[in-house]
């Protein structure tokens, strides 16, 4: 380091030490950060920091606003409406998450390098992801409404009707769960991928030639290998999920009754539809505090497992 | 890499700068007034946002727009289009900003949530001479909020039971006339309902619930400006729709949140009656391979009641030129612009002189007969300041109610409770 600060300051013209350098570097690099941290700063932190100052008020879209302090964040506390939305939001996230998880990682391991037509597969499983998630669900309302295709499918094969996905509080839930999957599953399916190939076939040779059976093998070998691709997709994957919106938006519009609104719905709703500002921000930063506290845990838990040293 | 003091110093009053300008800000209140609207009353470029299916629709509302300048050489209004749903939260945060357009397309149901943006025009209607009288009473009344007119209606209509006449005929059920009864439509449903077919299909809807409520038990709503679900005659109505789907089986089971439900399950064949709106027909003859019939809705003890609703165009009170504005809503409203949108099929004209060529576009014999009938038969649903909500909330609880897993009284309490403090 000492070298190459002597390169970059002649010598005499600068007084001794590094921090004249280290001063001009960091005023190139403010620089260089000034556009992006402005952006930041305009389009993040200020409507965050907007949200909760008007997540204090009664606020409606037209007429007088009044502070409230934290009256929004107890009317929602105490409103059975919102817990049942939190409650809703987060079976989403246990069922969503780790099915979301397993398949991926499951179709990931399967597509090994000797799989014939595996580039094929990767872009037929990647196609969910990007075709436009509104044209997703009706396909998907087709199949599962009264008289779809599932329900006229069963009803000419075994003469029964199939449940009313959607217009059914114990079925409306999974079935948004199973359409998520199966539209979302193709992204950590490339993260895995990625991931597995990166793995050294001479470690998993040795590992066989030491007598390590399959099993063996993806837990000791490839498994510690993958834990810091892992570790991005359930984090990303995490967070993504408690802010689920188009699904039950476009699938079931939150319900029957509120069997699968979500938070996000919730603040949708309460803003856009309802014109009512200051609670639509307390729920949007009540989403906020869950999700960065989830987030924070789940940086403190990854010391715990992933492993960086390869 | 630990923030020292200094640091973490300079990161609070950064923050606390952030915070400070953020309550600035939510202070500053609405401020800024409209900007579209310029000139005097005779001169002046006007911008309209309305609610636009698409290109075909666009083009035969921009001639509705242009009327405004074959009468008014100064005055222009250019046309901003958005769809259906997205149009009211846009309409919402321009009103709120006070940089909404002049004119603005406003639908009778939602009227009361937005009526505070709007300008009354009682005082420009008595200054230039506006013939109410011209136009269908129920509509005229349904765009008044507190009394005071806040649009000019362009369409109108009561709700009346679309028919498939091929399946009437094929189950040996008569063509329903005006003045059949609840019994004669249930029978007549009952025979539809065979062989994965249905006599009927329906979904909770504010204006088509409503409007069932009210042919069977005559009760509304709303009372005195509060909601009313849970007055007993209220929840007897509502129960017997209900009961069409939960104990009847006459209409099927619905999915939650599906609004093309109704009309998907009607055009393909699979249910043999709906109810709807005039404003569909002509859209529904297009679509439909059969025999496409209309009636009123069926009879209950007191008669055939029915709710109307419909939209016309009023002014922000942000507008800067109302004069002009008016003037441009008087002859986007006037007889030659409403013949047009009703010889092409359209809306059904809130002019009565426009009628005529509504029926002639409709090419369905009984139409008149029956739409007049349906007419005289109705009231505009009036709805409160939470409606939105209350349509929220009832296409909620109302799914669980036919679908059997809510019972209809409690659907209606649920529903009450919720909305209840706002309306």
């Amino acid at each position: 380091m000492v070298t190459v600060n002597d390169t970059v300051a002649p010598a005499g013209t600068a007084r001794p030490g590094r921090r004249p350098a280290l001063r001009r570097d960091g005023r190139y690099a403010s620089v260089f950060l000034a556009p992006s941290l402005g952006g930041l700063a305009l389009f993040t932190l200020f409507p965050t920091a907007m949200a909760l100052a008007i997540s204090l008020f009664d606020w409606p879209v037209f007429g007088e606003r009044k502070f409230l302090g934290i009256e929004n964040y107890t009317q929602l506390l105490g409103d059975p409406v919102f817990r049942r939305v939190v409650l809703n939001t987060t079976l989403f996230v246990v069922l969503y998450v780790p099915l979301n998880v397993i398949v991926s990682l499951a179709l990931a391991t399967w597509l090994g390098p000797k799989i014939r037509g595996r580039q094929a597969f990767r872009v037929l499983f990647f196609i969910p992801v990007m075709t436009p998630m509104v044209a997703n669900v009706m396909v998907w309302r087709l199949l599962f409404q009264p008289g779809g295709l599932l329900d006229s499918g069963l009803q000419s094969w075994f003469g029964v009707d199939a449940p009313n996905f959607l217009g059914s509080s114990d079925w409306a839930m999974p079935a948004i769960v199973a359409m998520s999957i199966w539209q979302g599953f193709g992204y950590n399916f490339l993260v895995f991928s990625a991931a597995l190939d990166q793995v050294p076939q001479s470690q998993l040779e040795s590992a066989q030639i030491d007598g390590a059976g399959p099993f063996q093998r993806f837990r000791y070998v490839t498994w510690p290998m993958i834990t810091p691709s892992l570790f991005f997709a359930t984090t990303m994957t995490l967070i993504t999920s408690f802010q689920v919106f188009a699904q039950p938006f476009i699938l079931t519009q939150g319900g029957p009754g509120v069997s699968t609104q979500t938070i996000v719905m919730y603040v949708y709703n309460q803003g856009w539809q309802f014109l009512s500002m200051g609670l639509a921000s307390a729920a949007g930063w009540v989403l906020f505090v869950i999700i960065m506290g989830i987030t924070a845990i789940q940086f403190v838990g990854q010391r715990k497992w992933v492993n960086y040293d390869v | 890499m630990r923030a020292t003091p200094a640091r973490a110093r300079r990161w609070l009053t950064a923050a606390g700068a952030v915070l400070a300008l953020t309550a600035v800000a939510a202070c500053g209140g609405n401020s800024g007034g409209g900007e579209s609207g310029s000139g005097s009353a005779d001169k002046a470029d006007l911008t309209w946002q309305f609610w636009i299916g698409g290109t075909e629709d666009q083009a035969a509302w921009q001639k509705v727009a242009d009327q405004a300048h074959t009468d008014h050489p100064g005055i222009t209004v250019k046309l901003q289009g958005t769809d259906w749903n997205n149009y009211w939260s846009k309409i919402g945060t321009l009103l709120a900003s006070g940089k909404a357009p002049c004119i603005i397309g406003m639908q009778s149901l939602r009227l009361t949530s937005y009526a505070n943006a709007m300008l009354p025009l009682d005082d420009l209607m008595q200054k230039y001479g506006l013939k109410t009288e011209e136009f269908d009473k129920p509509i005229m009344d349904g765009l008044k909020s507190d009394g005071k007119q806040i649009a000019i209606p362009y369409d109108s209509g009561p709700m009346v039971i679309f028919y498939n006449k091929d399946l009437f005929k094929a189950a040996g059920v008569p063509d329903p006339k005006p003045g059949w009864t609840m019994d004669e439509f249930k029978a007549a449903a009952k025979k539809l309902t065979s062989a994965g077919k249905t006599g009927l299909v329906t979904t909770p809807s504010d204006l088509g619930t409503a409007s069932w409520v009210r042919t069977m038990t005559g009760a509304e709503p709303l009372a005195e400006g509060k909601l009313n679900l849970t007055d007993s005659k209220f929840v007897d109505g509502f129960t017997n729709w209900a009961n069409f789907v939960r104990t009847d089986k006459i209409a099927p089971q619905v999915p939650s949140g599906n609004t093309d439900f109704e009309t998907t399950q009607f055009v393909s064949g699979k249910s043999a009656m709906q109810l709807n709106g005039p404003w569909s027909l002509i859209d529904t003859l297009g679509k439909v391979k059969f025999n496409l019939g209309i009636a009123p809705i069926p009879a209950g003890p007191d008669g055939s009641k029915t709710y109307t609703a419909g939209s016309g165009f009023g002014i922000s009170r942000s507008c800067k030129t109302p004069d002009a504005a008016f003037q441009a809503i008087m002859s986007m409203t006037s007889e030659k612009p409403q013949t047009t949108l009703a010889a092409a099929g359209r809306a059904y004209p809130a002019r009565t002189s426009a009628h005529p060529a509504w029926f002639t576009a409709a090419k369905i014999p009984e139409a008149k007969e029956v739409i007049d009938y349906a007419s005289e038969n109705s009231v505009p649903l009036v709805t409160s300041k939470n409606w939105v909500q209350v349509n929220d909330l009832l296409t909620r609880f109302g799914t669980q109610a036919l679908n059997g897993e809510l019972p209809p009284d409690q659907a209606l309490k649920t529903i009450q409770d919720q909305a209840g403090a706002g309306s």
